[in-house]
């Protein structure tokens, strides 16, 4: 039977790689305020801490930061799931009933969210509660996503997990292969939550030192956690080694110390554009140690290309006018806001 | 067969039912909600009414909290669970609809930035940015659904797209205009249904009078719109789908009767309780007109989804996520040497491939009652018929041994006993069951493929004759392994039809 076919690709690899990296350190920056930032919250030492204006903030911003980190969650799983599908489904459906619960988590972390932010004065106690359980579920989310995406870097471990088991109940047992690059991830969070506990509280002499202590011990521990997943990855090692990602790590590395100079001194712009870069950064190494992983499995530039150009045209098109409408309901809003003042 | 399979105990509709069904719901409240709002807030403040003002901006809140939340995650929910229960058909739509969904993202993020923007903005902006706010928040909204929509109506009429594979062809198929009008209806009515339910518990008689008629109007507006548009999507699905529909499945046509009695209960308890007392709007009416009304929706929702068996994808891709593209191969190999996740069980596998996504052996849509009293030959028979039952299910293209396989596992799981011994029947009662087990998968009395005209009235002889060569008589038809009981049974039913009796 003469069918249209589905195994292509509808844009370059190449377009469709960068899209993933953008939407994918968008997410992954407000993922880090919001987790970040809860961790900050919760542990930060704020002495009276309801009634620190800049935790109060952080409070009530919470629940953008989940709208924020959701929205551009959604594109690069999208992607994901266009050049990997077999792996991306595959260890899902491993650990299917693990991969569904994120999404019932989500609900109700993001209903304590809201239950924080519109607590009354009265009920502020309850708030660190709220956010308590709020972060457990973040704690699961993430724990299950570095679950799921490691083991479906593992096409021979998923195959081998389901021919033994097909409920979706397994999570990925090869928990040594992953249990740092998840800590990696949570501490990292915590990094730049801190960047911006120091930025936004930067008129406060408590949050801005809460900031600077989480900011710099962040670094440090999450540069140590990432250099030790890189060494569990065994005898991938060489290949990474042997790989031009490895510059990107070591620009990461630099800049990422770099941005404690100028956190320190407050000159939050160079400070936040190094940590910006550096997170980009981590992302295509993230995605270049896929590639290495898949090697023998699977590679993405065999997809054959037949691009959509009008609709990706249109697309584009949208993304731009997108930018532009955030950036003029934003402009409404604070002009509103300020005038009421 | 590139995928491992989920077997979870728990059907796959339900599971489906149960991320869908509310997302649909809110997701739809979402975008009618969004254009009741600015409409709203703009005449409250032309007629500088700060009592609506004020119930506006509690909506709000109300609105952002089931939207934002509720709405945006249970989306997010869609695509884990599709991609669990069919990961094919969600890759086949993906790959071919990538920059429908980005270019969707884009308006959803819009979407919700408006609407964090539109709540925290009620004390804080002017009145005309707000405004700008709501409206900016509904078109995005609107567009959103724009574009799930062309890809929603795709999988039941694929149109063109299925010798193109163009994107415009597959995007603007034959139901996307009736589907979108039919939708628009659904999100305005939804928003009169769900803002009717928040002005009942107003306190202030006037004042709750005005806000449930105008709510009502919004919900007859909306109902008055999805009425003909139902009617030109009907007829817009390829005839072949719905007299196919009308002849061998009762889900489609059932939810369409109930669909009728629904919009006239919607309808009555608007005009009663909206229009003509509206001071009588209770809380407890509101939430059976909004019931009606959600039932009425998902009505056409089941609709939609059971009209499409048994594909996922018409004509492209069967609920079971086999590939009509790939028919000869499966024919030619069997679909054991297709599949790249196996668990050492053949039986287990094939019918995981095969069946499960819509039938369990017990619990949804379950073989075993189906099977109970009969064995792996009688089995095998009837999933060589597969395609010609009623209830409209795919072929099995594996090979003959792999029937035998999948008829030797489904065998193995059923209860053994004897059909009287298991419904504790006997005479003409037995006879019936055993034609509704045996015969009347295919052949409904007064119904699908009926064939009763052509053996009534014969002698037993005949019966035992027809009995015997069964399994000859079509290539699809199973033979009656039945024991002598079970055939006396049947032929005594059977000669009961003849003389006017049970159907």
């Amino acid at each position: 039977m003469n069918l249209p076919d589905y195994a292509f690709l509808s844009a370059p690899l190449w377009l469709v790689t960068l899209l993933h990296w953008v939407t994918l350190s968008i997410h992954f920056i407000c993922m880090n305020f919001l987790v970040g930032g809860i961790i900050i919250v919760l542990f930060g030492g704020f002495d009276d801490r309801w009634n620190n204006p800049t935790v109060m903030k952080f409070v009530k911003l919470f629940p953008s930061a989940m709208a924020a980190t959701v929205s551009f969650g959604v594109a690069p799983l999208l992607f994901v799931q266009l050049v990997y599908p077999n792996q991306a489904y595959s260890a899902s459906i491993v650990s299917g009933w693990l991969w569904l619960m994120i999404v019932v988590v989500l609900i109700a972390a993001y209903y304590f969210l809201y239950g924080s932010a519109f607590a009354k004065e009265s009920a502020r106690s309850r708030i660190g509660i709220y956010l308590s359980i709020a972060l457990l579920g973040f704690v699961y989310v993430s724990f299950v996503y570095s679950s799921v995406f490691s083991l479906a870097e593992r096409p021979d471990l998923y195959q081998l997990l389901y021919s033994g088991d097909q409920s979706g109940l397994v999570v990925n047992p090869d928990i040594g292969a992953y249990i740092f690059r998840w800590l990696h991830m949570i501490v990292g969070a915590i990094t730049v939550g801190a960047f911006f506990v120091g930025w936004l509280g930067r008129d406060d002499e408590v949050a801005f030192r809460v900031g600077k202590r989480f900011f710099f011990w962040g670094m440090i521990v999450s540069m140590l956690l990432g250099l030790v997943y890189l060494f569990t990855l065994g005898e991938y090692l060489a290949a990474f080694m042997n790989h031009p990602a490895i510059w990107l790590l070591l620009v990461s590395f630099v800049l990422s110390l770099a941005s404690l100079h100028f956190f320190f001194k407050k000159k939050f712009l160079p400070a936040g554009l190094m940590v910006v870069v550096s997170l980009v950064s981590m992302v295509i190494v993230r995605h270049s140690l896929r590639l290495i992983l898949l090697n023998n499995f699977f590679d993405p530039s065999t997809i054959p290309i037949r691009p959509q150009w009008s609709i990706f045209i249109i697309f584009l098109i949208m993304f731009v006018v997108m930018l532009a409408l955030i950036w003029y309901m934003l402009k409404l809003f604070f002009a509103g806001a300020e005038k009421k003042a | 067969m590139n995928y491992p399979f989920w077997d979870v105990d728990i059907g796959y509709g339900i599971m489906m039912a149960v991320i869908a069904v509310p997302h649909v719901f809110v997701s739809h409240f979402a975008i009618g909600g969004g254009l009741y709002l600015v409409i709203a807030e703009h005449l409250a403040r032309r007629r500088n009414d700060l009592a609506r003002l004020d119930y506006l901006q509690s909506l709000t809140k109300f609105f952002v909290l089931v939207t934002l939340v509720f709405g945006a995650i249970t989306g997010v929910g869609i695509w884990f669970i599709i991609g669990l229960l069919n990961p094919a058909g969600t890759e086949v739509l993906i790959h071919n609809f990538v920059w429908g969904w980005a270019t969707e993202w884009t308006f959803f993020i819009v979407e919700i930035t408006a609407a964090i923007l539109y709540y925290y903005g009620w004390k804080k902006m002017s009145a005309k940015d707000h405004m700008t706010l709501g409206w900016i928040y509904f078109g995005a909204a609107w567009m959103s659904l724009f574009v799930i929509n062309g890809i929603i109506a795709f999988m039941l009429t694929p149109g063109e797209w299925l010798t193109t594979g163009n994107f415009w062809d597959g995007f603007f198929n034959p139901t996307f205009w009736p589907a979108l009008v039919m939708r628009t209806g659904i999100c305005v009515m939804l928003a009169g249904l769900f803002s009717l339910l928040v002005a009942s518990r107003l306190k202030a008689a006037d004042f709750k009078a005005r806000t449930v008629r105008y709510n009502a109007v919004w919900g007859i507006i909306g109902l008055v719109i999805t009425l003909p548009a139902f009617w030109w999507y009907f007829n817009a699905i390829p005839m072949e789908i719905t007299e196919t529909a009308k002849e061998m499945m009762a889900v489609p046509m059932i939810s369409i009767g109930a669909s009728y009695w629904l919009a006239a209960g919607i309808g009555v308890f608007l005009i009663l309780f909206g229009l003509l007392i509206p001071r009588s709007q209770h809380t407890v009416i509101a939430l059976v007109t909004m019931a009606l009304g959600l039932a009425w929706f998902g009505s056409f929702e089941w609709f939609r989804e059971s009209v499409r068996k048994p594909y996922i994808i018409t004509d492209y891709m069967y609920g079971n996520a086999v590939e009509l593209a790939k028919a000869d191969d499966y024919r030619e190999d069997g679909y054991l040497k297709h599949m790249v996740f196996r668990t050492g069980n053949d039986g287990a596998d094939l019918f995981r491939r095969s069946c499960r996504s819509c039938h369990q052996l017990s619990g949804y849509l379950p073989l075993r009652p189906a099977y109970d009293g009969t064995d792996a030959e009688f089995i095998a028979g009837t999933i060589r018929g597969a395609h010609v039952m009623r209830g409209n299910m795919p072929e099995f293209y594996g090979t003959d041994e792999e029937i035998e396989t999948l008829a030797v596992y489904i065998d193995s799981n059923i209860d053994h006993r004897h059909l009287s011994e298991i419904y504790g029947l006997s005479g003409v009662a037995l006879g019936k069951k055993i034609y509704d087990i045996r015969c009347g998968k295919c052949h409904v009395i007064g119904g699908y493929n009926d064939k009763s005209e052509s053996i009534l009235g014969l002698t037993d002889e005949d019966y035992h004759d027809l009995l015997d060569m069964a399994g000859d008589l079509a290539e699809e038809m199973p033979p009656f392994t039945g024991d002598d009981t079970e055939r006396e049974a049947l032929i005594e039913y059977l000669k009961s039809l003849g003389e006017g009796g049970t159907q």
